[in-house]
C-alpha cells in the first residue's frame, strides 16, 4: 500500500525579487510512491530540490502542477497531519525557552491527552537522549542537541510517517549512530520513514530503497540490496549515476 | 481552543523570557518613578504632572512592548524557521494567528497592568488618590488602542517579508493613527481634490487611535467618559480587529514556508 504519492509534481519558485523575471524551476515532473513501512532515502546534491519535494509532501509549499497524496488523502486534512511527524533541516529553537517547554508546546498542538503528556515528553526525551537536559534553556544547547530536540518533537504523536530533512547534519558521529538506531527502531514498529540526506554511509545502513534527485528530476529509484549487488557501496553508485548523467547531457 | 491557548502561552513565555523586554520594563518604572523627583511645585500640580507623565509613559512603553514582541516573533519565524514544524501540526493557520494575537496582547496587558500599579503607588506616595476611575479608563483606552495595533502588526507581518519593513510600517500606522482625526478636521480647508480623497481614504483605513486617547482629557470636565463613548470605542476596536485578523488569515493561508 502506498502511503505517500507524487504525480507529475513540478515546483517553480517565483522570482525572489518582484522586478526580476527568471523563475526558478526547483523540481520537475516528479513521480514517486512510498510504501507503508519502508525506509526511503532521497539522495541528491545541494540544491537538487530535496527539501522542496519534502515541503510539497507536507503542504508547506504548493506544487505549481501535479498532485501529492498522503494516506490517499490531502495533507490539508487535520486528521492526516495528526499521523505524521516532521523535522526540518537544521532546526533552531527560541533560546530563552526550556527544552521541556518547547516539547510541551508541540504536545499541545498535537492535542495529546494532558494526562499522558508528561510521560510522552519524557519518553521522547529518552529516545533522543536528552533526558536530564529538559530544564536547560536552548541557549545552552549545541546545534546537535537542537537537532535532537527537533527529532523529539516529531516523535511526540507516535507518527505513522516520519519526514526527516537532513536529520544527521549538525550531528557528531555518535549522533549519526543514535539517529540510525532510532530510525531502525521506529521502522521495526511499522513506521514509514522518508528522509533526505547526503551522508551516504548512513543512508546505506538504514534504507530499504533510495531515490536519486538530480538536476530537478528523479533519475533513479532502487532497493538498496539491488544497488549493493552491483556496486561496492552507495557512494560508488551515487557518484557513478551522477557522472553518467553528465555524460548524457 | 487548546491549540490557540498553547500558541498564546508559548508567545507570552517567549516574550517574558526575553531580556530586552525586561530592560524595557525597568525603563518604564524609572520613567514613572521619575516624577517623584519633581518637588518644587504645589501639591496639586505635582499630582497632576505625575498622572500625565505616568499615562504618557505607559502608552509609549506599551507600544514599544508591541514592537519588541513583534520583532521577537518575526525573528523566530524568519531566522529559526521553527514555524514550518508548527504549521504541519494539526493546527489550522487561523488558530495559529489568533493564538499569536492573544499571546501578544497578553504580554502588553501584563506590562500595562504592572506599570499602572507602579503609577498608582507613585500617586499614593505623592499624596494623591490613586483610585481614580478616569485614570483607570485612560489606561484601558491605551490597552484597546494597542490591541488594534497588534492586529495591524500581524497583518503587516504576513504582507511584508522583511523585519525592518514591518516595524517601520507599524510606526507609520501608530503616527498616522493619531494624526488622521486632525487631518480630517482640517480637510475642509483643502481644495486639491486628490489630497482631499487621500485624507478620506487614510481616515477610513488607518485605525483612529485618537479615539482611545483619553489621557489628554482626564483633567477636563467635558466628559468623554460616558458609557456610550466607552461602548463606541469597544465596538470600534472589536470590528477593526476582526477585519484585520480575517485579512491576515486569508493571506497567511496562501503563504508558503
Ligand atoms: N524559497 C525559494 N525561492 C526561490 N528559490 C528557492 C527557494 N527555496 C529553494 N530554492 C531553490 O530551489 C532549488 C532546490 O532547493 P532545495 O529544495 O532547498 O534543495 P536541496 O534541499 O536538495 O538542497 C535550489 O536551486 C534553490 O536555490
Ligand atoms: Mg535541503
Amino acid at each position: 500500500m502506498n502511503v505517500i504519492e507524487a504525480k507529475n509534481v513540478t515546483k517553480i519558485y517565483k522570482p525572489l525579487d518582484f522586478w526580476k523575471k527568471e523563475k526558478i524551476v526547483a523540481i520537475r515532473n516528479i513521480n514517486l510512491e512510498i510504501k507503508k513501512g519502508e525506509v526511503f532515502g532521497l539522495l541528491g546534491l545541494n540544491g537538487a530540490g530535496k527539501t522542496t519535494l519534502m515541503k510539497i509532501f507536507l503542504g508547506l509549499l504548493k506544487p505549481t502542477s501535479g498532485t501529492v497524496r498522503i494516506f490517499n488523502d490531502t495533507i490539508e486534512n487535520r486528521k492526516i497531519r495528526e499521523r505524521i511527524g516532521y523535522m526540518s533541516e537544521l532546526p533552531y529553537f527560541p533560546k530563552y525557552l526550556k527544552a521541556y517547554e518547547i516539547l510541551d508546546y508541540f504536545a499541545d498542538l498535537f492535542n495529546i491527552d494532558p494526562k499522558i503528556k508528561k510521560d510522552k515528553i519524557n519518553e521522547v526525551l529518552e529516545i533522543v537522549r536528552l533526558s536530564g537536559r529538559q530544564n536547560f534553556k536552548i541557549k545552552a544547547f549545541s546545534k546537535g542537541m537542537q537537532g535532537r530536540l527537533g527529532l523529539a518533537q516529531a516523535l511526540l504523536n507516535d507518527p505513522e510517517i516520519l519526514f526527516l530533512d537532513e536529520p544527521m547534519s549538525g550531528f557528531d558521529p555518535l549522533g549519526y549512530k543514535e539517529t540510525r538506531d532510532i530510525i531502525i527502531e521506529l521502522n521495526k514498529k511499522g513506521k514509514t520513514i522518508f528522509f533526505n540526506s547526503h551522508i551516504l554511509s548512513e543512508v546505506e545502513k538504514v534504507c530499504d530503497r533510495v531515490g536519486v534527485l538530480h538536476r530537478k528530476e528523479i533519475i533513479d529509484v532502487q532497493p538498496i540490496d539491488q544497488i549493493l549487488k552491483k556496486h561496492k557501496n552507495l557512494e560508488d553508485y551515487f557518484i557513478n549515476i551522477i557522472n553518467d548523467e553528465k555524460v548524457k547531457k | 481552543m487548546r491549540r490557540i491557548l498553547a500558541v498564546a502561552e508559548y508567545i507570552f513565555k517567549q516574550n517574558f523570557r526575553n531580556k530586552i523586554l525586561n530592560v524595557l520594563i525597568i525603563f518604564a518604572i524609572l520613567s514613572i518613578g521619575f516624577s517623584l523627583l519633581i518637588s518644587e511645585l504645589a501639591k496639586e500640580v505635582e499630582i497632576r504632572m505625575t498622572k500625565d507623565f505616568g499615562l504618557f509613559s505607559i502608552s509609549i512603553f506599551a507600544f514599544l512592548t508591541l514592537v519588541l514582541s513583534l520583532t521577537i516573533q518575526l525573528f523566530e519565524e524568519t531566522e529559526l524557521k521553527t514555524i514550518s514544524m508548527v504549521i504541519v501540526k494539526p493546527i489550522t493557520r487561523a488558530e495559529f494567528i489568533i493564538g499569536k494575537f492573544f499571546g501578544i496582547i497578553l504580554t502588553i496587558f501584563m506590562n500595562i497592568l504592572f506599570m499602572f500599579i507602579i503609577l498608582m503607588v507613585v500617586i499614593k506616595i505623592r499624596g494623591g488618590d490613586p483610585w481614580d476611575l478616569k485614570l483607570f479608563l485612560s489606561v484601558a483606552g491605551t490597552f484597546l488602542s494597542l490591541s488594534i495595533l497588534t492586529s495591524v502588526a500581524l497583518f503587516l507581518s504576513v504582507i511584508t517579508t522583511s523585519i525592518p519593513g514591518c516595524i517601520i510600517f507599524l510606526f507609520f500606522t501608530y503616527i498616522l493613527g493619531h494624526l488622521t482625526v486632525h487631518l480630517k478636521n482640517l480637510q475642509y480647508k483643502i481644495t486639491n481634490q486628490l489630497v482631499y480623497k487621500i485624507i478620506d481614504i487614510l481616515y477610513i483605513m488607518v485605525p483612529n487611535l485618537e479615539l482611545f486617547n483619553l489621557k489628554d482629557k482626564i483633567h477636563t470636565n467635558f466628559s468623554l467618559f460616558t458609557f456610550d463613548y466607552i461602548l463606541l470605542i469597544i465596538s470600534y476596536s472589536i470590528i477593526y480587529i476582526l477585519i484585520m485578523l480575517i485579512l491576515t488569515v486569508i493571506i497567511f493561508n496562501k503563504k508558503e514556508f
